[in-house]
């Protein structure tokens, strides 16, 4: 019965081949208000589900929820369309989530570490929405120079994408550096994996963050985040930017 | 294996003639303006600007909504823009329902965006449907085959096959190769920047790269089996041909191919195209490149590339990319869609996901909605804006009531008109300019002068000399000249302290004259300060030194950062009292005697002789005798028979005395051969006195000033000062080959002041008088100074004078200065204030932080040929070249052909830098500064790894990213009577004939250019040279029948058949040759009837 309950909450904290299942939903989703409540709602289920299922966590569930975050980061680097990015990230961010839930960390702390994870994955969805309005579809490399046309909209995606990857000081940041250094002395392989994890989410935010920023502005003249939108979305990332020096301290 | 040496040559010609529409790059030590369109000129501006923009995939114009700008502005003459858009409208067919001229001005002044889109599938049926709010018809689907034709042209032919192997299949191979070729060029080009130099570099380029690059491990890691390619020739031009046979690329294509392969880092191929041709360029003497070097190494890294993407199983080659688009056009369309970026955005992934999955139903599927979608997008887009014009034009349902013939023909109108839309603008806008110079120019002569004015200045023509010309004569009693600041004078400068020679003159000169800096002051010692600079320098290129220095020593570069940042003016000041200042000098300017050059020959040999003995044989000064290197000398040069004497005086026996004299003539070169080479070059030092009153009479004469002569007549040079700018050589004078113009001023003023050149210009009608004294200065334009030089030789009478002068050039300084500061924008409080300005000027000159010290050139329009008193009224804001002349002195327009043949080329060679620079900043200029590394010592890069930018930075021509130079080509005006400039102007194409036949012909020759009504022609005689029956002596003493002749006659081109007619029957049983070529002559009258 244990196993069948891991196997439900491997649905929702996606683990290879189970994952796929997220992706493809997320994929086929349409409207940004079910995209947002996707990502903020699918690992709070997962984490729910963990936290009523009994029994230690078998340990070819961790191996395949640390062969998933690899995987998917790997996978994120080549995609251009950016709602599947965002998809793949999550998943990738999501499966680390086994790691804190396989050392028994509390199930309030990995409902703040999906939080932490899903929140800019958010902003970045309802961004998508905004290039999908103004060029059709949210695409990398296709329509370069985003900085000069958009420079605000470009601004926040830049922030977005930086907390995303759980670059300092953003709350993803705190949740990699913690779920690292507790899985270090146990299991150092795991934690080199994720280490590595980590740097392909960079890796892949910049090739992403170059095929839409970079490069010269094309002809058409498209109009830029208003700014009480520009506001909103600074509003948000001071938010997050706030709970990652938040989480940051509660590692000391 | 060698390619057979036809093969080889004719591959070299290939590679000659698909390079030569790239402009040379010179090294940025001298930045040289240049048209980097100058390999175009031979055609009109709009076909050069269109082939221009293929080429180089850049922008010949600026896009509409700039030229609005400046219509707004008031900047375009509107009467010229409708005179433009009338006669283009006058070759139209009219179309019913539409007013057409009011279409087109409504199109230019109104729309900020293209009307006519670029469509590949929508036609006018499609978009006549979209105005009546249909969908394409579906009838008429699109047929497979016409995507495989508009591939075809596209991918195959002189498309780098990498280019559209990239373009199908998103490679990245081009950016790949780039790369690779970059870093090649970077270590076989290095100019001491590099701490490894790449070996065996004196080779030549491709060989030593060749060897390189087959024992590289990261080639061999990255899966680029190089050595495969090399192998398969020795030559450069071997392998280029293996290349492209290998590649499948039909031999007619070479060409073209090489050309797109050569433009894609137009920077380096002109840097290399010039070097191959800079016979006295040091590295390219020592490490010696050319194209076939460069094509060779880029051609064996591409097919490397593409053999290693081709392992994917994708078509690497022409052919197979052929294949692929016959038989697999779906997906090839499909995939060029895709990774060339025109793909519709809402389709991309689902072409992206059917592409990687394959299966031919699928793409099918794809393929047909993705054409149907985008066929009525385009229809949509190209409907949309059609409606939007003629909204703007008050016609809003006249595209819905056109039929479908009338639609497509004013589409075509159109597109026609958008094409040539950049033209009509610059002309409007050019018209405009003309109209305020003209508006303001004076057209009354010059008032008669009582007394002669204070002060005569000439300064170089350079537009930044407008402004301080007219505050010098704003100030005082000045009259100010303009011309060319080298002054006429070409010299070779060897500067005090340094090695090499520095060509003061256009780079289209080459000096024949060498001038050396010398002075009477003894040695100083700042051994200590060059010890420690040169500790610095060594810590920081070193590769591993910075790694454990920087604890150590770190924090002296951060003084050094502080002082450059927060004090610049004081930091810089404190920094130059360390280095001891530059002793007074005087120009070895006078020609040296035949016993003068002897004399300094054998001094330098004795010199050499005593170091030798000293350190060949360990000898002390007090042991080396006059009498023994003397004796030495003369054994060495083989004079006399090393004397027995020697062996007691050096102590050894005779064949050691014999071994020390082999010694001295090999090692240390005391020979007869290299004598006579120190002789030879000791004859290009200085000049005579004929030559030195050629010269300043050639300065006076051609700025009308040869008498009324005042007490000072200023030379004023320019030059620049600014610090961290690799472009400083390029804010300096372009007359001086990008140096200061100082030394220019000098030599021209220590010639005009000797008195024996005086007396010789007094035989020839220019009588400057006793009291008249020369003076050079320097104009510095980044801070507005002006300061005299050479006050040392100033006669004492002046010395009364000196003060109203230096005040005078204060005041004009500082005026310019307030004048110019506003538009830098760097300070605020200097337009009030004059000392302010100058004070912020110059703190601007030191500031290491600063991307724009100055304006330089920007803002060039105009050049104005004539007397001061035409402009002198006017403010021209330092957008003028001025060059002085007074056609009275010019009965034969001598000098004003000299001035539209030197002065006006070099002024157009740097409007055209700007204008393209500005058009199309990434392309044709070098972006920002920002990014910018020096690159190998003689280049910058943006970032570390990028094409030799070439044209100008975005910081001298942009301003906040709008043009601050106003892109015009120059407009000259010259002040003569018309019938006069006209015969000047007149350059008219003839053909040149080179006649080459025995002499006994030469009456048969010349009967047959008399008959045909050639005015004149040249005859050579005594020819050598070497033809099919070996070679041909010249030269024959007594016989002046048997010699070869060459008659070189230049006729207009319908005379060439009926001469060659002629000439056919004797060609056919005697030896000889006719060349002809394209010419242009000055005076068209003395060569035609």
């Amino acid at each position: 019965m244990a196993s069948y309950g891991y196997i439900i909450a491997a649905l929702f904290l996606p683990v290879f081949p189970l994952s796929m299942a997220f992706n493809m939903l997320y994929a086929r989703t349409r409207s940004v208000a079910l995209r947002v409540l996707l990502l903020l709602a699918w690992p709070q289920a997962g984490v729910a589900v963990l936290s009523v299922s009994s029994g230690d966590i078998p340990v070819w569930v961790i191996l395949f929820a640390i062969w998933t975050a690899l995987l998917y980061g790997v996978r994120a680097l080549a995609l251009r369309e950016v709602s599947i990015w965002t998809g793949f990230l999550a998943t990738s961010a999501w499966a680390v989530l086994w790691i804190p839930a396989y050392g028994g960390a509390e199930s309030v702390q990995l409902q703040l570490y999906a939080l932490g994870f899903s929140a800019p994955l958010v902003l970045l969805a309802l961004l998508v929405t905004e290039l999908e309005r103004r060029f059709g579809a949210a695409y990398t490399g296709l329509y370069g120079g985003l900085a000069h046309a958009l420079p605000r909209l470009s601004g926040v995606l830049v922030f977005v994408v930086l907390a995303i990857t759980a670059t300092p000081l953003f709350p993803g940041f705190a949740t990699m550096l913690d779920v690292i250094v507790t899985a270090l002395p146990a299991m150092p392989v795991v934690a080199a994996v994720l280490a590595g994890t980590w740097l392909l989410w960079s890796w892949a935010g910049v090739r992403l963050l170059h095929g839409l920023i970079i490069g010269p502005a094309g002809e058409a003249a498209p109009q830029d985040l208003s700014p009480s939108a520009t506001w909103a979305y600074v509003a948000a990332l001071g938010a997050l930017f706030a709970a990652g020096i938040y989480a940051m301290g509660g590692l000391a | 294996m060698s390619l057979p040496l036809g093969q080889q040559l004719r591959i070299r010609g290939m590679i000659y003639v698909a390079g030569e529409p790239v402009p040379f790059y010179w090294p940025m030590r001298s930045f040289i303006h240049h048209n980097p369109l100058h390999g175009l000129e031979n055609l009109p501006f709009p076909e050069a600007v269109e082939r221009g923009e293929r080429l180089f995939h850049a922008r010949g114009y600026l896009p509409r909504r700039l030229y609005q700008r400046y219509l707004d502005k008031g900047e375009v003459a509107r009467g010229a823009l409708a005179a433009s858009v009338a006669g283009f409208v006058a070759t139209r067919p009219g179309t019913e329902g539409v007013d057409l001229q009011r279409w087109l001005i409504t199109l230019l002044t109104e729309m900020k965006q293209p009307v006519a889109l670029p469509t590949t599938l929508a036609d006018a049926a499609d978009v006549a449907a979209a105005l009546n709010n249909a969908a394409p018809s579906q009838e008429r689907p699109i047929a497979p085959e016409v995507l495989a034709a508009k591939l075809r042209e596209g991918l195959l032919g002189e498309c780098p096959v990498y280019e559209a192997v990239d373009a199908l299949y998103g490679t990245e191979i081009g950016a790949s190769l780039d790369e690779l070729v970059v870093k090649s060029c970077l270590d076989f080009f290095d100019e001491g920047q590099s701490v490894f130099a790449m070996p065996e570099r004196e080779r030549g380029f491709f060989p030593a790269w060749r060897e390189v690059a087959r024992r590289n491990v990261r080639f061999f890691l990255r899966g680029l089996h190089i050595n495969r390619i090399l192998s398969a020739d020795d030559t450069a031009e071997g392998v280029i041909a293996h290349v492209m046979e290998s590649l499948e690329v039909p031999e007619r294509h070479w060409i073209g191919y090489f050309t797109r392969e050569l433009s894609r880092l137009h920077g380096w191929t002109g840097f290399i195209r010039w070097r191959a041709g800079a016979k006295n360029y040091y590295w390219a003497n020592r490490y010696p490149a050319d194209l076939v070097d460069y094509m060779a190494v880029r051609l064996t890294l591409a097919l490397a590339l593409l053999r290693e993407r081709g392992r994917r199983k994708i078509a690497y080659t022409a052919s197979g990319l052929a294949e692929a688009i016959e038989t697999r056009t779906v997906e090839t369309y499909l995939r060029h869609e895709l990774h060339s970026g025109r793909v519709l955005p809402e389709l991309a992934h689902r072409v992206d996901d059917a592409l990687s999955r394959r299966p031919e139903r699928v793409l099918g599927q794809v393929f047909s909605e993705y054409v149907a979608k985008k066929r009525n997008h385009e229809a949509l887009a190209q409907a949309e804006r059609l409606r939007q014009l003629a909204a703007l034009a008050g016609e809003p349902d006249a595209p819905a009531r056109l039929a479908q013939q009338d639609l497509d023909r004013l589409m075509e109108t159109l597109r026609d008109f958008e094409r040539q839309e950049g033209t009509m603008w610059l002309r409007a806008m050019e018209s405009h300019a003309m109209d305020r110079l003209l508006g303001g120019v004076s057209w009354n002569p010059p008032p008669h002068r009582e007394k002669r004015p204070f002060v005569q200045a000439m300064f170089c023509i350079d537009t930044r000399s407008e402004r301080i010309r007219r505050h010098l004569e704003s100030i005082g009693d000045y009259q100010t000249y303009g011309l060319a600041g080298f002054f006429g004078v070409p010299v070779s400068f060897i500067e005090l302290g340094k090695g090499s020679e520095t060509h003061l003159c256009p780079v289209l000169l080459t000096p024949k004259n060498v001038v050396l800096e010398m002075t009477a002051a003894s040695a100083t010692n700042d051994a200590a300060v060059t010890a420690l600079e040169k500790a610095m320098h060594a810590l920081k290129e070193s590769v591993l030194s910075p790694f454990v220095t920087v604890e150590a020593i770190g924090l002296l570069f951060g003084f050094d950062m502080v002082g450059k940042t927060v004090s610049p003016q004081s930091y810089n000041r404190w920094r130059k009292r360390m280095h001891p200042r530059k002793p007074p000098t005087r120009l070895l300017l006078d020609k040296l005697s035949r016993e003068q050059a002897d004399s300094i020959v054998r001094a330098v040999q004795r010199a050499v002789i005593v170091k030798a003995v000293q350190q060949e044989l360990g000898f002390v000064p007090e042991r080396i005798t006059d009498d023994l290197i003397r004796a030495l000398r003369e054994a060495a040069l083989g004079n006399a028979d090393a004397a027995p004497e020697l062996m007691d005086a050096l102590g050894v026996d005779e064949a050691g005395v014999e071994a020390f004299v082999s010694r001295l003539r090999v090692a240390y070169r005391i020979n007869p051969s290299f004598a006579q080479e120190q002789m030879a070059r000791l004859g290009r030092i200085g000049f005579t006195v004929d030559e030195q009153a050629l010269f300043v009479s050639q300065a006076l004469r051609a700025i009308g000033l040869t008498e009324g002569f005042s007490r000072f007549i200023l030379l004023v040079g320019h030059g620049s000062t600014s610090e961290n700018n690799p472009y400083e050589s390029a804010l300096d004078c372009g007359a001086c080959g990008g140096n200061h113009g100082v030394v220019s001023a000098r030599v021209l003023a220590q010639m005009a002041n000797n008195p024996v050149v005086r007396r010789r210009l007094r035989e020839t009608g220019i009588d400057i008088a006793d009291d008249a004294w020369f003076l050079p200065a320097l104009h510095n334009t980044t801070t507005d100074e002006l300061k005299l030089f050479d006050l040392d030789t100033l006669p004492s009478s002046h010395m009364v004078y000196l003060d109203r002068l230096r005040n005078g050039l204060d005041g004009a300084s500082r005026r310019c200065a307030q004048e110019r500061m506003p538009t830098l924008q760097v300070f605020s409080e200097t337009a009030e204030d004059p000392a302010a300005a100058y004070r912020s000027a110059e703190r601007n000159a030191m500031d290491w932080s600063q991307v724009r010290p100055e304006w330089g050139l920007s803002g060039n329009a105009y050049f104005i040929i004539g007397q001061r008193e035409l402009t002198r009224q006017i403010s021209l804001d330092g957008r003028a070249f001025l060059h002085s002349y007074d056609y009275r002195l010019d009965r034969k327009q001598r000098l004003l052909e000299n001035i539209l043949a030197g002065p006006l080329v070099v002024g157009q060679w740097i409007n055209m830098e700007h204008y393209f620079s500005t058009v199309d900043n990434e392309r044709f200029g070098s972006g920002s500064k920002v990014y910018h590394n020096v690159a190998g010592r003689f280049a910058v890069m943006t970032g570390n790894l990028s094409d030799l930018r070439t044209g100008l930075p975005s910081q001298t021509v942009l301003e906040n990213g709008l043009p601050y130079h106003r892109p015009l080509r120059l407009i000259t005006l010259i002040e003569a009577p018309f019938d006069h400039a006209r015969r000047a102007v007149e350059f008219s194409p003839l053909k040149k004939l080179e006649i080459i036949l025995d002499g006994e012909h030469q009456e048969f020759a010349t009967d047959i250019l008399d008959r045909a009504g050639v005015k004149g022609y040249t005859i050579i005689n005594n020819l050598s040279g070497k033809g099919r029956h070996g070679f041909h002596e010249g030269h024959l003493m007594f016989n002046q029948d048997d010699v070869l002749i060459m008659i070189i006659a230049a006729v207009p081109e319908s005379l060439v058949k009926p001469i060659l007619e002629g000439l056919a029957p004797f060609y056919n049983e005697h030896s000889g040759v006719v060349f002809i070529s394209d010419i242009q002559v000055t005076r068209l009258v003395k060569f035609s009837g």
